[in-house]
């Protein structure tokens, strides 16, 4: 299942909690490292490498906080019962000293961790030229997805290997959201207005019976059961499905605006293959 | 808890009205939720006729209670804070009306009929521009001791309040005559939404105005609570002026 | 009897005002846990465990939510300590308008009436505490009854603001002067400020639902040219700042508590009130996108706010220090269950605070959004953190306010209980929603591998909920059979300590002055 989490499922929070501290970079970047792929510049690894990343830094000032609480908490026990705080009165300086060198400190922080978000953020919003756009329309409860040559799919995404795919999703009903935890990416599908959100399927994710599609936006009763599938196939394997579902529509409808539309999408795909 | 211990202390504050009010306004919520979630009407008419004497007979017992006592001069700086919450209303009416006035491309929306009343509106803000320096010629009355000449000048005030409610009420009903209601489009949606929360908060204004009408006829004022009256009324003025600004002549 | 009766129900005295506050907030926070229970059940085990309809599952996790947020953790701070400890702390006999101070506490409660009614009437609302539309506004459930509760709690907090404003700005014991007075004042006063500015929106918000649903307007039907997300930015326009109206007494009440029991001097107090409390005033607006980070807001925006967010670290990390600070060089009692409540909250509440840190980098969120990740973040932060100060408080106030000790023993028992619980549960439910357990779901059958983490977390909530309920039991216990207290069990120095306990009708038979040196936290002079 989650591969990029499995080998460190219990590693990744107890980094929060301090331990993981003390074994620096763990597995946390390894899961995508196998992907060596091309110029796609995929966001899913740099997920876990920035995740990583927040949980040292959150954990580094979790820690000294608690820490410091402890050693007062022991260091200033009273010891008799008259005896009262003795806290010395700090001079106008030192009270700004207090305030400005730690508001600096975390503002310092807070910069880093956003320039760091900021960065992986344009990963996730520059969806690469070469790529296959699949319309989403969801409803409850359902994905239909329509792929460039008038292919429909339900609850099931088939998507060529090495191959970004991007969404164009919207919602004739609620307000939906279309969740890949595998490629971390979600994004609302709503009426009304068209969202994107893009992913980039690997060779390795071909046969993975977990990829799924669930529903994170409370979307009514069978919420919890809109749920569907990304099936990652071999590019050649993909190709003939998809042509064998193209001339299946076809033969349905013999519409020359179809036709012409679908052998348009049909040459770009061709060329990768 | 420990009624016991509390025995040297024989006297607490009481008030009935905070109680019968909220009762009241309880039973106004169910009216609501019988006539519009549950199609009953009978029920709906039963919650109001128990919910609408119970929230009167409070605001009597609490006016009752409050006019004799000296300075509730706090009022006036409170009601300040209350008109900040106030117009965080109009405000995220106002937001969602000009975002959806942005995002739309063609304005107004189909439905919206050709010509909007023009005339009607100008008369009304002259009403209520009025009305505003009447309460203020009241209040110096008060405060010069001037019972009577307050007595009239208040009048004067709810009566123009009066008819510039009375003239929403007609240019609505003109305007749902030629097809423009609620639910026509995004622009009617607001148009009377704003407009008639401006008309709801002209109507909280009047009856404060009665609720202080009503005593002094036997002579007896609060000079906090006019003052508090008639700053809840400059500002439902103001309001006024963005409302017909933006929903109107925009 | 009758006498009592009625001097209780229509009294108008602030601390009797406070306890029906917690009267209410206590009974909302009972069944909102019993409904936490009953989501526990259901969840232990893939599919259907102890109902076999879906939308019964949705039902108690809307009440849940809505009535421990609304209910329970807005009333019982900015209700039931504020009204229980300003007048108190500011040397003030009563509040400003006590009659409104009524009238704001049984709208309260007619919110928990309507609230209440959930569980009576056909069709109960099932719109989660967000009620986004569209489905709040086609759904067949009856999205009047939440809007209602909203707006009557939320009026209470409007006049309750209006009331407590008046009363701190002009009913000061004669000599207070801005600098002395207590920190929870401050706070609270801060969280008022912002229930003022931020309430009338949500208001406005759920009134257009219910206008939408009945009465056929367009604000959110899109084909109309409505827009749904109008409806999510107003609603976190109020209610990311309600997080703060929750934080800031929560926070303030532990200062309190840590200053009573350290007796010691707030670290840096003007820092804490003018840099840690206003700041995160002035932020809180300035936020709300970072519940929208995954609805396709403008890119602009959402860095913009992932900003913002990142900086609210700033005044509440000036705030930690302060709290951490004042138990430096000081004479520590930790053998009180109050300040034993107040150390669990420290951890809990930094765990809880720095994993909103990765919520607030959009590029994670686009990951944990609506996960178990979020549930686990504001569990801790709020739902114990919170649930803890509240604890701690009512502890703490306990001998002044009834006139009578709890025990010690049990109260402690009951701390441990539920602080381990805590760690089991939520630590467990960020794991899972880490990867990937997406968030109100009544069955999770394609996500099976969540099957023995779900388990976990359920007894976990089993240690919580008894710690809680050990707690309950002992204030009934002390209330009623508790030895006497006297007038300042703690050796406080602060205002609310020097009446008799319980502190009669008009707290002082003459308003304190304080003189030049004092000042709540000062414990040195002698
Ligand atoms: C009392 C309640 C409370 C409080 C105080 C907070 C505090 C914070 N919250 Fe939380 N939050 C909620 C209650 C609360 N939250 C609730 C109820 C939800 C879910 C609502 C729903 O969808 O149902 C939510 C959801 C939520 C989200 C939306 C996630 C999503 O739906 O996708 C985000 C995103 O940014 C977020 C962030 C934060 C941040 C940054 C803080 C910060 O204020 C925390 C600041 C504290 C610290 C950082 C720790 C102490 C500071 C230091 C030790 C200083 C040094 C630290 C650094 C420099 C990093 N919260
Ligand atoms: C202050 C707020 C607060 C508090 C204290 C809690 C407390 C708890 N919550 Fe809650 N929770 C929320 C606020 C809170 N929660 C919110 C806002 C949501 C989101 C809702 C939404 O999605 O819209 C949520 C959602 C939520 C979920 C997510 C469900 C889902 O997404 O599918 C879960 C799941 O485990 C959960 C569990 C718990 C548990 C186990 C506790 C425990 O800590 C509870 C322990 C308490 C008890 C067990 C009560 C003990 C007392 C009694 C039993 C009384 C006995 C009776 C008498 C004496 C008369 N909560
Ligand atoms: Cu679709 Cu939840
Ligand atoms: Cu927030």
């Amino acid at each position: 299942m989650f591969k990029g989490f499995d080998s460190k499922r219990r590693g990744i929070l107890s980094t929060f909690l301090g331990f993981g501290i003390l074994l620096p970079q763990t597995s946390a970047s390894i899961a995508f490292e196998t992907s060596q792929s091309t110029t796609i510049n995929d966001p899913a690894p740099g997920f876990d490498e920035l995740w990583h990343t927040v949980m040292v830094d959150i954990s580094v000032m979790g820690v000294i906080f608690a820490a410091i609480t402890i050693y007062f908490m022991f260091k200033y026990r009273r010891k008799h019962p008259d005896q009262v705080g003795d806290a010395p009165k700090m001079s106008a300086a030192q009270a700004v000293g207090w305030a400005l060198i730690p508001a600096f400190i975390f503002m310092a922080d807070d910069f880093y961790l956003a320039a760091k978000g900021w960065q992986l953020w344009n990963k996730f919003r520059e969806v690469p030229a070469d790529r296959m756009e699949v319309k989403l329309e969801s409803g409850m409860y359902s994905w239909d997805y329509t792929y460039p040559n008038g292919v429909r799919t339900q609850n099931k995404l088939r998507v060529p290997a090495g191959k970004p795919i991007m969404l164009r999703m919207t919602s004739r009903d609620t307000i939906h959201s279309h969740y890949l935890a595998k490629y971390r990416v979600k994004e609302d599908s709503m009426p009304g207005r068209v969202t994107y959100l893009w992913f980039y399927p690997k060779e390795e994710d071909i046969g993975d019976r977990d990829n799924l599609v669930t529903c994170t936006e409370y979307c009514g009763v069978m919420h919890s059961y809109m749920v569907g599938r990304v099936e990652v196939m071999p590019a050649v394997e993909f190709m003939r499905w998809y042509k064998q579902e193209e001339s299946k529509l076809s033969q349905n409808n013999n519409n020359a605006e179809d036709n012409s539309t679908a052998t348009a999408t049909n040459i770009i795909l061709e060329q990768e293959v | 808890m420990a009624e016991d211990t509390a025995t040297h202390e024989d006297h607490w504050d009481t008030s009935s009205a905070p109680l019968t009010i909220s009762v009241g306004i309880l039973f106004l919520c169910l009216a609501f939720i019988f006539y519009f979630v549950y199609d009953s009407g009978m029920a709906a008419i039963i919650s109001l006729g128990i919910g609408t004497p119970l929230i009167i007979g409070g605001i009597v017992i609490w006016v009752n209670e409050a006019i004799g006592e000296e300075g509730e001069g706090l009022s006036v700086p409170s009601m300040g804070w209350f008109i900040l919450a106030e117009a965080m209303i109009f405000m995220s009416l106002f937001a969602n009306y000009w975002l959806q006035r942005l995002m739309t491309p063609d304005w107004p929306p189909a439905g919206t009929p050709a010509e909007m009343p023009v005339l009607i509106p100008v008369i009304m803000t002259i009403l209520l521009v009025t009305s505003s320096f009447t309460i203020h010629i009241g209040e110096d009355k008060l405060a010069n001791d001037d019972k009577a000449g307050f007595i009239k000048w208040l009048v004067i005030s709810i009566l123009l309040g009066t008819a510039f409610l009375g003239m929403s009420l007609f240019e609505w009903v003109h305007l749902v005559g030629i097809g423009f209601d609620v639910t026509t489009n995004v622009y009617s949606t607001s148009f009377y939404s704003i407009t008639g929360f401006h008309a709801s908060h002209v109507l909280v204004g009047l009856c404060i105005f009665i609720a202080i009408l009503i005593p002094a006829l036997s002579n007896r004022t609060n000079i906090g609570l006019v003052k508090t009256g008639a700053l809840y009324w400059h500002f439902v003025d103001i309001i006024w002026f963005f409302v017909v600004s933006q929903v109107y002549f925009w | 009897m009758g006498k009592v009766l009625k001097e209780w129900i229509f009294t108008t005295d602030h601390k009797r005002v406070g306890i029906l506050y917690l009267i209410g907030s206590i009974a909302a926070f009972c069944l909102a846990g019993i409904m936490a229970l009953l989501i526990r059940a259901e969840l232990t085990y893939i599919g259907p465990t102890i109902t076999n309809d879906p939308n019964t599952y949705n039902v108690w996790l809307y009440f849940h939510g809505a009535a421990m947020i609304l209910g329970f953790q807005i009333p019982a701070l900015t209700g039931f300590m504020a009204n229980y400890f300003i007048p108190l702390m500011i040397g003030a006999k009563d509040v400003a308008f006590p009659r409104l101070n009524a009238f704001s506490v049984w709208l309260f409660f007619m919110g928990i009436v309507l609230a209440l009614l959930t569980f009576v009437v056909p069709d109960p609302p099932d719109v989660m505490w967000t009620g986004y539309p569209p489905y709040s506004v086609i759904t067949t459930g009856n999205t009047a009854l939440y809007t209602f509760t909203v707006l009557l709690i939320g009026f209470a907090s409007i006049i309750a603001g209006v009331n407590f404003l008046t009363t701190i700005s002009f009913m000061r014991a004669p000599g207070m002067g801005w600098n002395k007075l207590n920190i929870f004042v401050w706070a609270t006063g801060a969280g008022f400020i912002i229930q003022l500015i931020f309430v009338p929106v949500l208001g406005t918000a759920v009134l257009l639902i219910a206008f939408d649903k009945y009465l056929g307007t367009n604000f959110f039907d899109t084909t109309t040219g409505g827009d749904v997300l109008t409806y999510q930015n107003l609603f976190w326009f109020y209610s990311h700042p309600a997080v703060y109206v929750i934080f800031l007494p929560f926070m303030a009440i532990i200062f309190e508590i840590v200053a009573t029991f350290s007796k010691n001097m707030v670290f840096n107090y003007k820092v804490v009130v003018y840099g840690g409390i206003f700041g995160i005033v002035l932020v809180s607006g300035e936020v709300w996108v970072h519940h929208l980070f995954v609805t396709g807001m403008p890119d602009w925006i959402r860095i913009g706010q992932m900003v913002t967010t990142l900086l609210i670290s700033v005044p509440v990390g000036l705030m930690v220090i302060g709290l951490v600070g004042t138990m430096y060089k000081g004479a520590i009692d930790l053998s009180k269950t109050p300040m034993q409540y107040a150390m669990g909250f420290i951890f809990l509440f930094l765990i809880g605070g720095l994993t909103g840190i990765p919520n607030a980098i959009p590029s994670l969120d686009l990951h944990i959004s609506d996960t178990y990740f979020i549930v686990g973040h504001f569990h801790y932060v709020m739902a114990v953190a919170g649930t803890f100060a509240i604890f701690a408080g009512v502890y703490y106030i306990f001998p002044k306010m009834s006139g009578r000790m709890y025990n010690e023993t049990i109260g402690k028992i009951g701390f441990w209980l539920s602080f381990i619980g805590t760690n089991v549960a939520f630590w467990t439910q960020m794991e899972m929603g880490l990867e990937g357990m997406p968030r109100r779901y009544y069955d999770y059958a394609h996500l099976p591998q969540f099957e023995s983490d779900q388990m976990v977390m359920t007894v976990g909530s089993i240690l919580i909920g008894i710690g809680f309920i050990l707690a309950l039991g002992n204030w009934i216990h002390g209330a009623i059979w508790g030895e006497k207290a006297p007038d300042n069990p703690w050796g406080s120095n602060s205002l609310e300590w020097t009446t008799t306990t319980p502190p009669p009708h008009g707290n002082w038979p003459e308003i304190p002055t304080v003189d030049a040196d004092w000042h709540p936290y000062n414990y040195k002079k002698s």
